[in-house]
């Protein structure tokens, strides 16, 4: 007995007649006959089961004029170029818009114009609360702790190695930063090298790294205990005096030459600068040697800059030296705006807020600042 | 009552299912039923063909189904159970309201969440602040479990 079974594909609707002992295999093929889709690409629905080759039709209970649905599988394994091909022998309307589509990645590589692609969606950090922080990101450094739950998921770690593994990415990377393209083809080299590629996949490098910034920026450091060397930078070591300490602070803040290799050794962050366990050691190492002094030997800024790109979140910001009425101007506005005049201690308590205006707010009317 | 409100809308789902689902029961009982989405393809379940399973209860129209999902999804709704949160399969049901269109209230579910009443609060928060790494999971997760 022949029976006729609808088929229906997302828009698409076909009428199949086959017999009703026939197997499920003989309807996929025609179907394929059809509807273009090939036989192995096909899955075919009925009464909420996927319907299994060697079964046959009547063993499912499908009746004539019953519906069954297909779903194409594979589609997005292809990739354009070869899903276009299906598309010209099936529906010849569907294919200028591929080729229309090629042509706009043509232009320059930019990995920004696809943010909204999956490919790019895990680690290129869309905006979002949490990585702006309590004051809508003015002066906020990332979420560490989310950046470091965010790189010990394999998945990060896997896109981030294969972003760093395409050199049109090492290409954006460079013209991005104006520090990287003043290394030249050094910073190439470095960005290619398989231990930078493991600083930046390896949470417990980036972790270092933070605690690093964190000294740099003269913060509290996040992980002081776990950090040897943190305690050297925040406190003065016993026997050095105040005076001292701060001296040597000032020294690693601004980073300028460590030429000495006797200040390296007692630098609290040797560690990152020995070669044996550090890539980034064997650069700064080099260019100490080098004859250019004035060189920095390391850059925490750049460090920042190259983590904040490939980390999914706003480098750490750089200290900001505007004078407050500038960089507070949208707050102090805001707060003029609801009545608080005292510019000092507005400014105040905007800086013990870390220009949230919220907790500005609250330190004011506790009376604070 | 039940079984013959049950057993029109099984001949009605078996002539003309919606376009994105189909259901049928799993063997003779007519209370257990199971269904299949196909993941709506303007979301992040394209390509994807989701489970679920289906219960009516006895007294079936005058009380919801009990649906969950059986295949894994990646969703704010949805917890890891399959359970699903949705209004018309709680308190908002209706005898008026049939399977397809519990079904189909599920896939436009699938395409517009909504956050604002989670069953899992993590997934809420992602697709509220980061709509992008909400996509990839769910995409992720499609091509994982639902392919």
């Amino acid at each position: 007995m022949t029976i006729t079974i609808h088929v229906k594909c997302a828009q698409d609707n076909w009428e199949v007649p086959i017999e009703a002992t026939a197997t499920i295999a003989e309807l996929k093929k025609a179907i394929a006959g059809v509807s273009s889709v090939p036989e192995d690409a096909q899955r075919l629905i009925y009464s909420g089961k996927i319907l299994k080759d060697p079964e046959t039709i009547e063993s499912y209970k499908i009746q004539d004029g019953h519906s069954i649905h297909m779903v194409k599988s594979g589609l997005h394994k292809k990739s354009a170029g070869s899903a276009a091909a299906p598309a010209a022998a099936g529906a010849p309307a569907a294919t200028p818009a591929a080729p229309s589509m090629a042509a706009g990645q043509t232009g320059g590589f930019n990995p920004l114009n696809d943010l909204t692609s999956a490919r790019y969606a895990g680690y290129l950090g869309m905006p979002s609360a949490s990585t702006f922080g309590p004051d809508g990101g003015i002066n906020s450094a990332p979420d560490q702790e989310e950046l470091l739950h965010m790189m010990e998921n394999p998945v990060v770690q896997s896109q981030m190695n294969e972003m760093l593994s395409n050199p049109q990415m090492i290409d954006f990377m460079i013209q991005s930063n104006p520090q990287l393209q003043a290394l030249g083809p050094q910073a190439r080299e470095m960005l290619q090298s398989p231990m930078f590629r493991q600083m930046l996949t390896n949470p417990d490098m980036i972790r270092q790294s933070m605690q690093f910034a964190n000294m740099m920026n003269g913060g509290a450091p996040g992980g002081a205990a776990a950090a040897p060397g943190a305690a050297q930078g925040g406190f003065p070591a016993p026997g050095e005096t105040t005076e001292e300490a701060a001296e040597h602070a000032a020294a690693d803040a601004n980073t300028s030459t460590n030429t000495n290799t006797n200040a390296a050794a007692a630098n609290p962050f040797a560690a990152l600068f020995n070669p044996a366990v550090n890539p980034f050691g064997a650069m700064g190492q080099g260019q100490n040697a080098g004859a250019n002094a004035n060189t920095p030997a390391f850059n925490p800024a750049l460090w920042a800059s190259m983590l904040g790109n490939a980390g999914a979140a706003p480098a750490p910001a750089a200290p900001d030296n505007r004078p407050p009425e500038e960089r507070y101007e949208t707050q102090l506005r805001q707060l003029n705006d609801m009545g608080f005049f005292e510019f000092d201690r507005n400014v105040a308590a905007l800086r013990r807020s870390g220009g949230s205006v919220q907790g500005a707010l609250d330190a004011l009317l506790n009376g604070d600042v | 009552m039940s079984s013959k409100r049950i057993s029109k809308e099984l001949r009605d789902i078996e002539r003309d299912p919606p376009t994105s689902c189909s259901a049928g029961p799993v063997g003779d009982d007519l209370y257990h039923w199971q269904a299949s989405i196909m993941g709506p393809p303007d979301s992040p379940y394209a390509g994807g063909v989701f489970f679920l399973t289906i219960h009516f209860p006895t007294d079936y129209p005058f009380k919801p189904p009990k649906i969950a999902f059986t295949t894994k999804i990646y969703h704010p709704n949805i917890n890891a159970n399959g359970n699903i949160c949705l209004d018309i399969l709680k308190d908002q049901w209706s005898p008026a309201l049939t399977l397809s269109k519990v079904l189909l209230s599920i896939c436009s579910l699938l395409t517009d969440a909504n956050p604002d009443d989670p069953l899992v609060p993590e997934i809420a928060n992602i697709y509220k602040t980061d709509r992008p790494k909400y996509e990839a999971t769910a995409r992720e997760w499609t091509k994982k479990y639902a392919v």
